[in-house]
Order: structure tokens, then sequence, then C-alpha cells
């Protein structure tokens, strides 16, 4: 019984996937105009240090409107999932199709869709980029607040009922509260994530795509296209100082903060991490930012607090008329949806058959043969993330000293977008080398390494003490503890990562396949060369459309036959609950 | 000469405060063929005392002496069972139980045959390919105690290996664990068993050693005379009982 309704939510959830990205392609290409590439401005960008802070203040604007973007939406998306089987059946698989997309492969559409919608101005390009940034920080921040309310013990959720506390109440003492551990982490996550997205789409935009992006990713860019070392490196100092900035003044007071909301029953055995000395001070900044902001809002809240606090809690059972009431409006603005998603679907659906129906040209045949050539370069840099990650995480399981001295480097390297790195990358790769093949493998290692190391040291962290010391009581050789204990302990950890990995790869890919630099484009045969040459050289939609349905294909025939029965059986074997 | 000897054991972790002084001044010694009992209040380090003792971790100050020699590495004449089983998830019952034979060398035949002997003796037949986590509590420390005795220790050092079962469970473990213990064949000469539970230390054993808490010292030695097997309704039980809890109290 139980089988066979998991067996239809999986059916469901397939069939609601494919659907989702018919749909948000057919949109995209709707709203796109005629052929050619895009040539919206010609670039103005004057490499100087002295720009620097604006630079920042405008790469860091659009991670800041986007994150408040993602919150948002997480928020309303996750408890809406949450609240009802009927959303959630549709809302949790739309999710995890979005997760599985590689989402720089829309960035092109994207600007193109929102170009259109602000009449060719250059904001324009900046919702696309705050869009594309979004799209990589909603989804897992969504899925935190949903896991959070569905997991609430019912006790808690009834003894709220009992005491009549509903609605707004119950969501600000209960449903809130239970989603700020796993939003707070997730955020820090997202944070990361945006940093890698946004310095991409401001590459994008001086290198193939030529439009106006002012931004830290921009700056480095062109940068290392005049070949100015000291200004690339001022570049990614300034960047390095935001983002420890952020995480001092911000994210580790924050998480130190959600361990209160916490719901859980024992304490947790790990101490807050301690400071050191001037960062330790920094952290201090955080707090004091918050007291006065809230000390600034005090009057204002008090005085609607008061107000609320004299009239007596609505409640809706005793206006049946309101209550109609808002039942016709809530169908009026269902019907609404309804109206503007159906003539988005088949808007975009006559726009993609149109696109269909052009003549093939003779590269679509190129394409599965791009699709290995792509994957042998996912493979490589799998391969040689696996080549480094696990023994780093076998020392880290045999040393604490090691784990403790390796975590706090790793979390600096691996905050830093990798992005960031790809302007130098690549142009010493091309020097070196003479072409982009190696450095495209390089490209999408960053992309790939850290999701596997952080995933493997947690894994590390949570093998259970006892199973180590039953292990050295035994007296297990070095070989025998690691094939009896670390490496299958891992492995669940080893899947979640790789599951992350590949996802940041194929990312990785379309940005490595592709580098213009100095007016002369390098790319390599592959899936990625060809979707980044169909945008921005020949504008061919079909084969726009083609390269970008194979690599969704790939990523979720990969994901639906191996990655997930593997998960599942590292999970259902290997999970530690003896 | 004892077979162990504990002198002068002291231990300290590193704590954000300061150190964690969680052992002090602790010494005695086990003779040939005795069951030891470790009795006292949480926190009082008899945990810690048994890892120091199976050389998983090296005392403060102090030595342990094994057979006059002093224990500086895993002494693999003993062998440890867990409050909390430690069994690996992943293996089935077997493999768990063989984990301790293939440590020591002992050729895949040879693992098999011990290792079905032990299951037996501990009543797991049938289970043998089962994964611990399809397994109760009681038959998961089952698993846990052939795993220690299939590797024939001279010493078996239990931590607290009852106190995660039910009560009932545990009584039907511990008249097993006794048949065990004196079964003409049983290759273990010694059990040092730490508890918190004074009735299976009276139970069990031929000493019980009282520590108090926070550092551990050494406040009792007691010798149990009662004959076995022993009646946990009979009036000399209960006194001893009571003796080893005031004993305990008093230093609470």
């Amino acid at each position: 019984m139980a089988m066979n309704k998991t067996d239809t939510r999986r059916a469901n959830s397939v069939i609601l996937s494919m659907l989702a990205v018919a749909i948000v392609l057919a949109l995209f290409f709707a709203y796109r105009r005629g052929g050619g590439g895009l040539h919206l401005h010609a670039p103005r960008l004057y490499v100087s240090a002295r720009q620097l802070p604006y630079y920042a203040f405008c790469s860091f604007s659009r991670m800041t409107a986007a994150y408040i973007l993602a919150l948002a939406f997480s928020l309303v998306y996750g408890l809406l999932a949450a609240r009802g089987a009927m959303w959630e059946r549709v809302l949790i698989p739309a999710i995890d199709i979005a997760q599985s997309v590689p989402v720089v492969g829309f960035f092109p559409a994207a600007i193109f869709f929102f170009v259109a919608l602000a009449h060719g101005s250059r904001f324009g390009v900046e919702m696309a980029a705050v869009f594309l940034i979004f799209t990589s920080q909603a989804w897992n921040m969504a899925l935190g607040v949903y896991e959070s309310v569905r997991t609430l013990p019912n006790d808690s959720l009834e003894a709220l009922d009992a005491f009549g506390a509903t609605g707004w109440l119950r969501l600000k003492r209960l449903l809130l509260p239970a989603c700020v551990p796993k939003l707070v982490y997730n955020s820090i996550l997202s944070w990361v994530a945006g940093w890698y997205y946004l310095i991409a789409c401001e590459i994008i935009a001086v290198g193939p795509a030529h439009y106006e992006l002012p931004g830290l990713g921009s700056y480095l860019m062109t940068a290392a296209e005049k070949g100015r070392t000291g200004e690339q490196v001022a570049g990614l100092l300034t960047l390095l100082a935001i983002i420890i900035l952020m995480d001092v003044i911000v994210w580790q007071p924050l998480s130190i903060w959600a361990e209160k909301f916490r719901y859980e029953f024992a304490a947790s055995s790990a101490p807050p991490p301690v400071a050191i000395g001037m960062l330790g001070a920094l952290g201090a900044v955080g707090p004091v930012i918050l007291r006065t902001v809230r000390a600034a809002f005090r009057p204002i809240l008090r005085a609607i607090h008061s107000a609320l606090a004299t009239t007596r809690p609505f409640n809706a059972a005793e206006h049946p008329a309101l209550r109609r009431g808002w039942r016709i409006v809530r169908v009026g603005l269902m019907a609404l949806l309804f109206f503007f998603a159906a003539y988005g679907a088949i808007k975009g659906t006559g726009a993609l058959i149109r696109t269909l129906l052009q003549p093939w040209p003779a590269a679509v045949r190129q394409i599965p043969l791009a699709t290995g050539a792509s994957m042998l370069r996912m493979i490589a840099a799998y391969l040689i993330t696996l080549a480094w990650t696990i023994p780093c995480a076998i020392a880290a399981s045999e040393s604490q000293i090691f784990a403790r001295r390796m975590a706090p480097i790793a979390e600096i390297l691996g905050s830093m977008p990798a992005t960031a790195l790809f302007p130098a990358i690549v142009m010493f790769m091309i020097r070196l080398t003479g072409g982009m093949n190696l450095a495209s493998i390089l490209l999408i290692l960053t992309g790939m390494q850290w999701y596997v190391l952080f995933n493997l040291l947690a894994g590390v962290s949570q093998i259970p003490e006892d199973l180590k010391e039953a292990a050295r009581s035994f007296g297990l050789s070095r070989m025998a503890t690691w094939r009896t204990l670390t490496l299958p302990a891992l492995l669940p950890s080893l899947l979640t990562g790789s599951i992350t990995a590949w996802g940041g790869g194929w990312n990785a890919l379309i940005l490595s396949e592709y580098f213009v630099y100095r007016a002369t484009t390098y790319k390599v045969f592959g899936l990625g060369a060809m979707l980044d040459d169909a945008t921005y050289q020949t504008g061919n939609g079909l084969m726009i459309l083609l390269t970008l349905l194979s690599m969704v294909l790939v990523v979720i025939v990969l994901n639906r036959l191996m990655w997930r029965r593997l998960y599942n059986i590292a999970t259902d074997r290997y999970r530690i609950d003896y | 000469m004892a077979l162990l000897e504990l002198k002068g054991i002291c231990k300290s972790f590193p704590h954000a405060k300061g150190n964690l002084r969680v052992l002090e001044d602790l010494s005695f010694t086990v003779e040939e063929g005795e069951m030891v009992a470790v009795v006292g209040p949480s926190g009082c380090g008899k945990s810690t005392m048994l890892r120091i003792v199976n050389g998983l971790m090296q005392p403060t100050a102090g030595q342990v002496l094994y057979k006059g020699r002093q224990v500086d590495a895993i002494n693999l004449e003993c062998a440890l069972v867990f409050q909390s089983f430690a069994l690996m998830p992943w293996l089935s019952v077997k493999a768990n139980i063989e984990i301790g034979l293939e440590a020591r060398g002992l050729p895949p035949a040879e693992r098999e045959k011990r290792a079905s002997v032990y299951i037996d003796k501990v009543g797991l037949d049938g289970f043998e390919e089962a994964y611990p986590r399809e397994l109760s509590g009681g038959m998961k420390q089952r698993v846990g105690l052939a795993r220690a005795l299939a590797v024939e220790p001279r010493v078996l050092l239990m931590d607290e290996p009852f106190s995660a079962l039910d009560a009932l469970t545990a009584i039907t473990l511990r008249e097993e664990l006794l048949d065990i213990w004196q079964a003409a064949d049983m290759p273990v000469h010694n059990i040092i068993i730490v508890t918190h539970i004074i009735e299976e230390a009276v139970e069990l054993a031929d000493r019980i050693l009282v520590l108090s808490s926070g550092p551990g010292r050494l406040v009792a030695d007691l010798k149990v005379d009662l004959p076995r097997p022993r009646d946990r309704r009979k009036e000399s039980f209960n006194a001893l009982t009571d003796k080893v809890f005031s004993l305990i109290e008093e230093r609470a």
C-alpha cells in the first residue's frame, strides 16, 4: 500500500517535472524576439582599484536583493507545501526538478525574458542577474522551511490547537521559530552559492554576452583581460574581505542565535565556536547593529502593538460574510493565476513548436557526441575531486588535530566563489597549454570539490565515538578500520556530496567550455560550448533549445537512474542508527 | 603477582574552564580469576577507568600494570563490551562478531568456526545474517558480548553493559552472563564490570569497588561472600545492596 503510494508519487513527480521544464522553457522562448546575438550596450568598464568600492557595492546589492526575495519565497513556498497534501504533491516535485536544472544554462534565456519585460533597458539585465542568483538560493531554503514544519512533533501542534492559538499566533509562536535553525543553515549555504552565480553572470556579461553589469565579477574579468595582476589581486582581496566580514558579522551570530530554536530534548554536546581575536571582536558588531535597528523601530512597533492590544483578536468565525467574501476573492485569484499560466503555456508552446519547426542545422547531429565529451570532462573532474577529498576525510577521521586545523581553511576557501578565479585560471591555462581542455576540467573541479569535501567532513564528525573505540579496542589495523568503519560510515555523506557536486559541476560546465579572452573565443567540443555558441554567436534558438533540453535530460536521467538509487541504498544500509 | 594493577591513576580532560579532573589517585589490584564490579554515581570516571585499563586512553598520571608490564597501547588480551553496543550497522551479526578475529589475523575458515561457536553460546542462532538494526536491544548486546568473547580475552571489560536495556531483559542477560562465566570451557579469567546499578554489582561480582564522583576516588573495596546462585530476595543480598548504596550516598 505504502509502496504503491510512493510509486504513484514518483510517477507524478516525473510527469510534473517534465511539464515544469517544458513550461519554463516555453515561457522564455515565447518572449524571445527574433534571432541574432545579444548586443545591448557595449560594456563600459574601467579597471581601477579606486572604483572597487563601487563594484563591490553593486555586487553586494544584487546579492542582498536576491537573498531577500529568496527568503520571502522560501517562507511562503515552504509553509504552503507543508500545509496541505495537495500543495505538497505539486510544490515538492517542482522544487526537485528546479534544483537539478543547471541554472546557468537558463541565464541567457532569462536575460531575453527580463530585457523584453523591461523594454530593453539595463534594468532588465539587472533583473536577470538577480533572478539567476535567486534561483541558486531559493530551493534549498524552501525545502528547509518545509522540512522544519513537516517534522514538527504532532503534540506541539495539538498543544496550540488545545489552547485555541491559531492563525498568526500559531505562525509566530510555533511555525516560524521551528524554521529558524534550518533556515539559517540553508541561508549560509545559499549565500555562498549566490556569490558563485553572481560572479558567473557578471563574467558572462563582459565575456561573451557584451552587456553592462558592473560588479566585482566584471571587474575581475576586465582586469584579467587587460593582464593587470595587481588589480586582479585587489579585486579578489575585496571579495574575500566582504565574504569574511559577512560571515563574522551576520552569519556566525545568526547561527549561534538559531541554536536557541533547535527542537531537541537532548542538549547538543558541541560547544559554541569560539571566535579568535580581531574576528571575535567584529562578531560583536552584528548584535550592536541589530540593537540599534531595533531601537530605531521600537516606537513604531510599540504603537502598532498597543493599537492591536486594545482590540480583541480577530476571529474569522464570527464574520461569516467576510469568510464568504474571502472565498470568492480566493477563487477569483486562483482563476486569474490559472488564466495567466494557461496563457503563458499556450503562447510558450506555440513558440516552442515554431522553433522546433525551423530547419534543423547540421550541428544537431553532434549533440550526442558533445554530451559524451562533456560527460567525460565531468567524470575527470569528479575523479580528481574524489582523489583528494577522500584521503582528506580519512585523515580527518584519524586525527582530530588535522580535522580542527583543516576545517576553517576549507571553510574560507570553499566560501570563496570559485568563479572569481575563473579568469585567472583560464588565462593561465591557455598560456600554458594553448587550449581550453585542461582549463575546462579545472573549472568544473572548482564547482564540484567543495560540496564533496564539506559533506565528507560533516560525515567524519558524525562517526560515533563508540564505534571508533570499538575498532581500536579490538585492535583493527588502519586498513581494516577504513574498510569496516570509516568508508562505510562516510558513504551516505559521500553520495549527498556527490549529488550536489554534480549539480554544481553542470553549471560550471556551461561556464567552463567557452571563454572569451581578448576578443578571442576559446572553446572545447562539448555540450556547454554548443549552448554558449548558440546563445552568444549564432543566436540559433533551436540549438539553444536542443542543447538545453539534452542537458536537462542527461541531468534528470542521471539523477533518477543512478544517484537516487545509490543514495537510497546508502541511506538504507549505511545509515548509523544501530 | 596481581594480574592487573592500577597505581595512582589520575585523568583530567581539557575543559573550557581549566582542566576537568575525572579520576584522582585511583589504585587497586585485580587478582587472577576475580569478577570485579566498579560502581559509583554518574560522572565518577568509572567508564574512563575502564578505557585506561583497555589502553584506549592514557592516564594523565600513574600507571596500569598488566601481568607486571605497563599498558601503553591497546591491550589485546582484554575485550570491551559497550553500553551502546557499538556494532557496525552495515555489518551482519556474523561479520560484527568476526571483527576482532580478523584483526588478530585468523584465517577465514577459523574465523567462521569461532564465530559460530560464540553465536551459539549467546543464543543468536538463526540471526547470523541479520543486521543490528533488525535486532532488539537485548539481542544487540548478545552480539556485543559474542564479539568480545570470540577473541577469547583473558579479561572481559564491560562498560554498563545492561544499562541501555529494559529491566527484564537485563535480568535475563545477567543470568546468561553468569552461566557463560561459570561454564568449564570459558576462556575468560577475569571480568571487570562498570555499572551504576547496585543490584547488578551485588548479583554478579566477587568484589565491589565503590567510587565517589567529581573527581573519582576509591571509597570502598568490598568482598562479596554471598553464595551463588545469589537470591536477590534474601536478607543478606539486600543488606549488602543497602551498604553499597549508603557508601555512594555519603560521598555524593
